[in-house]
């Protein structure tokens, strides 16, 4: 497996002092996310986000299956992440790396887990079809913070996608294209956003180094991290300290209440973008627009 | 009955521990046996011994790792957990990544310390219990650590706010019905200092609670370092008779 280059110590040393100081290589705030850019596809449920340089694309699908019999009121949805070389040269393709089964499985807490998504409205006939959603994620290129970007884009993707409307009558189930019916969006009951802390150990003041959104760099050289998954409400759906360095309890709340704070800015830029988005793809019909809504403006 | 919970604990109390060391006598370096409730895990250290692959050889420390059984009749249904499954990589990534941090691998590089872990039965607290035995493997292995690491969980009756304001109290040391039914946390801390090396909460719960769940998740891993310590002790001193022949 090809090793990721290392740091070299002249670098590392600088680094890591520039730190103590609260002072980090890109000139940033240790607080302070890079900017977030977001493009969408021409089809819904496309969304390619960055992050500095770090950059995942997320596609939504979905098709119609049988339901578990266990659970015949509900859909599925899966989130499938594989990372390639074409995220960075120490990635291999069919061998998982530790980052990757994180990856997946903190998605799967935040996202899953916490039912941002109601299972039960993928429910097209009791126990006979429902929807099977997929999120699947593409990462391609890595400056650190893969998890963030990835939750970001994931719940993106959810927002932006449109089921096409589905009519049933008797044993009949139709499904209506997007040019004769309006598709209409998910029910995602909140939005859950990842916020990454990286730990680099006590400053001058004996006070712990908590860095947000940490590039390749600075990810290869912490001694601990720790994922918080809040929602815009305060509501956390997901802790996760695995290891690394100790840390105060206090200093974790604190990491907690600003991953809060972040999060309530990161919602209102996505929600932004959902909009923008909309804007520009109703532009010149919007009379269909309104049609298929039963609000109008009065 | 005002207080009491489920099983006749109050909220503050742990279910009953019981600790062994040296299970094993053959097969490891070091091992111990650890029940917390019905929660039964078993663990073997071996090591420092030299890697089982070249890609493991780190030159400046020891490399830690950890594979996780469970047995498929731990849990209420029978499920035979593979090696791939996403749950037990998980908890591997967990507990490897704890103790890299907890032993001075320093002093062994170029070598392995494996942990195997197998978990016997499950009733609340499976990763708490698992972070428990694994160091007391390690200490019977006589491996160099920082400190103990201890671990609890603990949980929120309830996610509103009472008339008056004031949040009830958490409960510590969750067993399995109330860890499927209300929010809880583990919480792992390095020895007698409130700092905190693993924490990890699946559910959703509110920002104003963490700090109760957290504090009561910490006093509950300074009782389970009493009785793991008093253990380690007693053993010692049954060892030392045994070889001075007292």
């Amino acid at each position: 497996m090809p090793k990721e280059p290392e740091i070299s110590l002249a670098e590392k040393t600088f680094v890591l002092e520039a730190l103590k100081q609260n002072l980090r290589v890109d000139g940033r705030n240790i607080h302070s996310f890079r900017d977030i850019q977001f493009s969408f596809g021409d089809d819904y449920g496309f969304v390619d986000v960055r992050l500095g340089k770090t950059r995942v694309l997320a596609r939504i699908s979905a098709e119609i299956i049988r339901p578990r019999p266990d659970r015949p009121f509900e859909g599925t949805f899966t989130i499938s992440t594989e990372m390639g070389p074409m995220a960075s040269p120490s990635f291999e393709v069919g061998r998982p790396t530790d980052l990757d089964n994180t990856l997946s499985r903190l998605l799967e807490k935040s996202i899953r887990r916490s039912t941002a998504l109601d299972l039960e409205s993928l429910c097209i006939v009791t126990a006979q079809r429902v929807w099977s959603l997929r999120a699947d994620l593409h990462f391609l290129s890595h400056d650190g913070n893969l998890i963030d970007t990835a939750c970001i884009a994931t719940i993106t993707a959810l927002a932006h996608f449109r089921l096409p409307v589905v009519t049933v009558s008797g044993e009949d189930i139709t499904i209506h294209p997007v040019t004769e019916r309006v598709p209409v969006p998910l029910s995602l009951l909140h939005w859950p956003i990842c916020v990454t802390f990286s730990f680099f150990g006590e400053d001058d003041d004996g006070e712990m180094v908590c860095v947000l959104d940490a590039t390749a760099q600075e990810e290869a050289l912490r001694e601990g991290d720790m994922t918080v998954t809040v929602n815009k409400n305060g509501e956390v759906c997901q802790i996760s300290k695995s290891g690394g360095v100790a840390v105060e309890a206090e200093t974790l709340m604190k990491c907690a209440r600003k991953a809060a704070e972040k999060v309530k800015g990161i919602d209102k830029l996505i929600a932004s973008a959902l909009r923008g988005d909309e804007i520009a793809r109703n532009k010149g019909n919007l009379d269909w627009l309104k049609e298929g809504r039963s609000e109008n403006e009065r | 009955m005002e207080g009491l919970r489920n099983d006749g604990r109050r909220w503050n109390e742990l279910r009953r521990i019981h600790c062994q060391l040296s299970t094993s006598s053959t097969n490891a370096d070091g091992s111990s046996y650890i029940e917390q409730g019905f929660t039964k895990v078993l663990c073997n250290v071996t090591g420092p011994a030299e890697p089982s692959s070249r890609q493991k050889v780190k030159q400046d420390a020891a490399t830690v790792t950890c594979e996780v059984y469970f047995a498929a009749f731990s849990g209420t249904d029978r499920i035979k957990r593979g090696r791939n499954d996403k749950k037990v990589q998980e908890l591997q990534t967990a507990i490897q990544k704890t103790f890299a941090s907890v032993i001075l691998t320093h002093l062994f590089s170029r070598s392995e310390i494996t942990i195997s872990i197998h978990i016997l039965s499950q009733d609340g607290g499976t990763l708490a219990a698992c972070i428990n035995a694994t160091t007391l493997a390690l200490i019977d292995a006589g491996i160099p650590l920082k400190d103990y690491v201890c671990a609890c969980t603990s949980g929120q009756s309830t996610s509103i706010f009472d008339n008056e304001g004031s949040t009830p109290d958490p409960w510590l040391d969750v067993n399995y019905l109330e860890e499927s039914d209300i929010p809880s946390l583990t919480v792992a801390t390095v020895g007698e200092t409130e700092k905190i090396v693993a924490l990890s909460m699946e559910n959703k719960v509110r920002i104003e609670m963490l700090e109760g769940m957290i504090a009561v998740g910490i006093s509950g891993c300074a009782k389970v370092k009493g009785i793991m310590d008093a253990e380690v002790r007693r053993y010692g001193k049954t060892r030392l008779e045994a070889a001075t022949g007292e």
